[in-house]
């Protein structure tokens, strides 16, 4: 029935998101670490009060069976949040960062959130991205654009390699596949002087057609940070993902991954092909996170072996159990706590890692489905 | 290539391939006990280098013999290892036994990165390497071109009691017995009236003192120990546990071996740098997972549907 | 109620007229200054040594009433990590309220932040890394660098350890381009010299086993070990030689100069060597002044080999950021002039590259656990020997 609560449940989208994005606008300008404090321990207050008194839980439940409300309000807070910090050229760095991070992660739920194919080398994909960029845009001619997609394919076709090794093998022994091949690409790209050794590899800007994203954005009396070119850019690709991973689980397909994820025995029983749906998801995850890793490098001008080390495939693992395995709006917002609270509050930077695998630690002991958990699959009507 | 340098490479060679069997040897315990994969077993290794550096930092101005320092470290290291490795079966193990296996792997990667960070963040000077007192003293032997020193003979010598020791218990001891019931067939065992609960705990525990005594191991020879030494260690001793098969203490120590014959392989038969010896290892890892998905010597395992 | 009487008006005026010659002096404009550096992980001794040092220069400024502003030190922590390095690099960078960078002690670090503070537009000064690339390899007008590069130091030790006798060398560097630079023209010296490195061997900044590569070495049998790289590997490699019973003589460079070195080998460290540019502290032109000022303030470790030139790195933009105001663009401008100006570690020069010339190399040999200057050692008289020869 849509009629009233329809609109109710837009109203309830349309409302949570821009609240979300006056938290986010709030968390970025505060400077002292107190402000922070206060702000968080506000939110805290907050939502607990609301799931209290009870308009919580239906509020979320509403709001995400609009799916298309969600999204379209999505990435016009996220215009009007660039539009604020224009010229703030670290907030706007950040910005750009937890959207690219935000992008890896929806290519790494596909995997994992979806079809159950673990993949502790999540950095490496990313790391495969951005050495390709950086490799095909000082040595070659081919337009940035292409190159950003060639450092998706780079990314799944090295996947690929690992494909015969996981698909022939389960839980901890495929585990164990992508943990070697971390550490494998990790190494390798440290040792190899061909590509920049431990010292790294350096990117000149994005260039595409005459606009280079390197240079200030100046339009009339506004004037810009040059990050601002790369997070429209990176915000553009993030909205095209989340479309494509949005309707793929809404899909058969998503049923597929979700059955093989859930039951796999039970899965092949019915007649799934369980490798074809594992290829399919391992292969577009790695796409979509060598895509993140191309434009990254990019906008940090900079990439370093250490970039991509075990933990850091363990934080991007982190963000996706923080945010409930299957859910891309959760998400979001874990990726954006993962990435904002240690930049803000200085005294987390030392305590990162160990609050992150503190916070799964207890999230997987007492709460496993995660920050903001996944409603069932529906497909007929709305819940009384 | 001369005896010497030959006969250096060997010694060490079975010097990491020690260690790498104290690893793993704990992974295949876990596994055929428990089913699961806990994987902050390397970072264990690291508590109890720095379990026994702080034991030694305690007690080396009181006592004098250097025989009975290494014996507090080892006992010290050792003793509070296998507390530790109890408290993670306890609280994060084995409660979440009926959970998905993944989700304990990843507890258990999590519970890593606690210990880790903890002792780089507590530890006193924890980010920076720590110099690990040369205890076993600095007699050697010079035989033409090749230095063997007392201190290595002693550690292997150690080592290989140890696991000889392991191996008296498992098959000969009714505790050893009541573990490979349990590994078994956990049901039958239960119904046999083994109390379950304290033979896995009691699993832990000589798992973890095990790898306690590997860190103390990597402290003495390497005369250095630091907070991310063991993330590597855990990784290779995973990897040479699945080598073996999961759940075969032998499959393990083979696999540790193994592991180790590859790096040396690859650091003095390889064109290329010493540090390519790693990739080297690894890529052959994945190559034979594809090959035998379920290590070298398998794994007896069966999957309730 | 107005005030009546004319005696409260004219406190008030009084109170008014003080209150504004007063206020000024309460005011001052804060102005903020970075300090990048490794302040944690296996060189944390240096930088830490380091940021109290430029430490020390923004509290003798702040408590100098004559200065036009009040300085805040930001300290960031570099980690050694070229990575880690960027990102705080970009940090403050972005940050438009800070106006200057006193920057890296690690090489490694310092070469790849060069493109980020150009293209944020922040002046730095290098206070430690020693590459010549950060200063010559581009053509930015915002870097530059108060300590001398790797060349004069390389030289001095390959004509030094002639002198000394030794003829044949093994090197193993690191394979960042800071041990790759230290290979590149210490050999070069060496073969100008006439003498001969029989085998040269790139290891990894964390390599924890070298057994490979000191058996080789062992095998190769030269008279001395050139090592270029940082304290964490120079420990585990002087460690291991030992084990292997490989009896060269150990000659580092300033990246071993540290204290943390003679800590995590105990009694081996006697006797390594270890070259670096500018004269000991002690015989600078400002080095009493710095020592007991440095003293004074009680900080929790030694300034270290670099802390003078933090110090001095910090002074410099500080006089600068006097002149000038805190405008980025007027400092880049003013400190492209700056020419025979005076600090604690002598004069300063920029070249049309940014880099000062730092005249003197100080060669030290580890005697009973300390880094003592080679002249005022029992190895330059004859008491104690070297090895190797």
């Amino acid at each position: 029935m849509e009629g009233r609560s329809g609109l109710v449940g837009r109203l309830a989208a349309i409302g949570l998101v821009a609240a979300t994005m006056i938290g986010a606008i709030a968390f970025l300008s505060i400077e002292s670490d107190r402000g922070i404090l206060l702000l968080l321990l506000a939110i805290s207050i907050g939502a607990f009060a609301a799931g209290r008194v009870g308009i919580l839980r239906p509020l979320l439940q509403r709001a995400l069976g609009h799916r298309a409300t969600i999204g379209v309000s999505a990435w016009i807070s996220t215009l009007v949040l660039c539009g604020v910090f224009r010229e703030d050229h670290f907030s706007l760095f950040l910005i750009g960062r937890v959207i690219l991070i935000t992008l890896a992660c929806l290519g790494l739920h596909l995997e994992f959130g979806a079809a159950g194919v673990v993949n502790f080398a999540s950095a490496a994909f990313f790391g495969v991205g951005g050495y390709t960029a950086a490799v095909l845009s000082a040595h070659t001619r081919i337009p940035h654009l292409l190159v950003l997609v060639a450092g998706g394919v780079a990314s799944a076709l090295i996947g690929s390699l690992l494909l015969l090794p996981l698909l022939r093998t389960r839980g901890h022994y495929a585990a164990l596949i992508t943990i070697a091949f971390g550490l494998l690409f990790r190494t390798f790209v440290e040792v190899n002087d061909s590509l920049g050794g431990p010292q790294g590899l350096k990117l000149g800007g994005l260039q595409i057609l005459r606009f280079q994203f390197n240079d200030e954005l100046a339009v009339g009396p506004l004037h810009a940070s040059f990050y601002f070119n790369y997070v429209l850019l990176a915000s553009a690709l993030l909205a095209l993902a989340f479309v494509l991973v949005q309707r793929l689980e809404a899909s058969w397909l998503g049923l597929a991954l979700d059955a093989i994820r859930l039951d796999e025995i039970g899965a092949a029983t019915f007649g799934f092909e369980i490798a074809r749906w594992k290829i399919l998801a391992f292969t577009l995850g790695n796409f979509l996170i060598g895509v993140a890793g191309a434009l990254s490098a990019f906008m940090v001008g900079f990439l370093a072996p250490n970039n991509f080390t075990f933990p850091e495939s363990l934080t991007l693992v982190s963000i996706v159990l923080l945010g409930g395995i299957g859910n891309p709006w959760g998400l979001a917002l874990a990726a954006f706590l993962v990435v904002l609270l240690p930049e803000k509050l200085q005294i987390l930077q030392e305590y990162r890692y160990l609050l992150y695998a503190t916070l799964v630690i207890l999230i997987l002991r007492f709460r496993p489905s995660g920050l903001i958990p996944r409603p069932m699959r529906r497909y007929f009507g709305q819940p009384a | 290539m001369n005896i010497g340098l030959l006969g250096q490479y060997v010694m060490n060679g079975v010097m990491l391939g020690m260690m790498y069997a104290l690893v793993a040897v704990g992974f295949s315990l876990f596994f055929g006990v428990l089913d699961v994969i806990q994987f902050s077993h390397g970072d264990v290794v690291t508590g109890g280098a720095f379990a026994g550096l702080a034991v030694y930092l305690a007690f080396s101005r009181a006592v004098e013999s250097p025989i009975l320092l290494v014996m507090l470290t080892l006992v010290g290291a050792a003793a509070s290892m296998a507390l530790l490795g109890v408290a993670i079966a306890r609280g994060l193990v084995l409660p979440l036994r009926s959970a998905p296996a993944l989700n304990t792997l990843l507890l258990t990667l999590m519970a890593g990165t606690v210990l880790r960070e903890s002792i780089r963040l507590f530890f006193p000077n924890g980010s920076q390497p720590q110099r690990f007192p040369p205890l076993l003293g600095a007699g050697a032997i010079g035989l033409g071109s090749f230095t063997l020193r007392v201190d290595n003979l002693l550690l292997l010598a150690s080592g290989g009691l140890l696991i000889g020791g392991l191996h008296l218990f498992i098959t000969r001891s009714r505790l050893g017995l009541a573990i490979r019931a349990v590994a078994q067939d956990e049901e039958t065992a239960r119904t046999s009236g083994i109390p379950f609960r304290s033979v896995v705990l009691l699993t832990f525990a000589i798992g973890s003192a095990l790898a306690a005594f590997a860190g103390v191991m990597h402290g003495l020879y390497y005369n250095e120990i630091n907070f991310a030494m063991g993330l590597l260690l855990g990784v290779i001793g995973f990897s040479a546990a699945v080598l073996g098969g999961l759940g075969n203490v032998y499959g393990a120590i083979l696999g540790g071996f193994l592991f180790a014959g590859l790096q040396t392989i690859g650091a003095v038969a390889l064109p290329l740098a010493s540090a390519y010896k790693d990739v080297f290892a690894f890529a052959v890892v994945i190559l034979l997972m594809a090959w035998r998905p379920t290590g070298l010597i398998g794994e007896r395992a069966s999957e309730r549907v | 109620m107005p005030i009546k009487s004319s005696g409260a008006r004219w406190m008030a005026l009084a109170a008014l007229a003080v209150g504004t010659f007063v206020a000024p002096v309460f005011a001052k404009d804060t102005v903020k200054i970075a300090f990048i550096g490794p302040l944690t992980g296996g060189n944390s001794a240096i930088g830490i040594g380091g940021r109290n040092s430029a430490d020390l220069a923004v509290r003798l400024r702040n408590a100098d009433s004559k200065s036009r502003y009040h300085y805040e030190l930001v300290v960031l922590d570099d980690e050694c990590k070229p990575d880690a390095g960027v990102q705080v690099a970009t940090k403050a960078g972005a940050d438009k309220s800070i106006v200057a960078g006193v920057t890296h002690y690690c090489s490694v670090v310092a070469v790849a932040t060069v493109d980020t503070y150009h293209k944020l537009g922040l002046p730095t000064v290098v206070w430690g890394a020693v590459l010549p690339d950060i200063t010559y390899g581009h053509k930015f007008p915002e870097i530059h660098r108060v300590n001398g590069t790797m060349i004069n130091q390389n030289e001095t030790a390959a004509n030094f350890m002639f002198q000394q006798g030794y003829r044949t060398w093994s090197v193993i560097h690191d394979t960042t381009d800071y041990g790759k630079g230290h290979n590149k023209y210490f050999s070069e010296n060496v073969s100008k010299l006439g003498g001969r490195i029989v085998g040269t061997f790139g290891v990894t900044a964390d390599q924890q086993d070298f057994t490979a590569e000191l058996t080789q070495i062992k095998s190769q049998k030269p008279q001395a070990l050139y090592f270029g790289g940082l304290t964490p590997i120079g420990v585990r490699i002087r460690q291991q030689m030992d084990k292997l019973g490989l009896e060269a003589q150990f000659q580092g460079t300033s990246g071993i100069l540290s204290d943390d070195f003679i800590r995590g080998l105990g009694p081996l460290a006697e006797g390594s060597l270890a070259f670096r540019e500018g004269a000991p502290v002690e015989k600078l032109p400002g080095g009493k002044f710095f020592g007991e000022k440095y003293a004074e303030q009680k900080y929790t470790g030694a300034p270290e080999a670099y802390g003078p030139f933090a110090f001095a790195s910090a002074e410099l933009l500080i006089e600068v950021i006097e002149r000038t105001g805190p405008d980025r663009k007027k400092v880049i401008a003013e400190l492209g002039k700056v020419n025979n100006q005076d600090s604690i570690v002598g004069k300063i020069t920029f070249d049309d590259h940014g880099q000062n010339t730092v005249a003197v190399i100080t060669k030290y040999v580890v005697q009973d656990g300390k880094w003592v200057p080679w002249e005022d050692s029992e190895y330059s008289n004859g008491k104690r020997k070297l090895r190797g020869k």
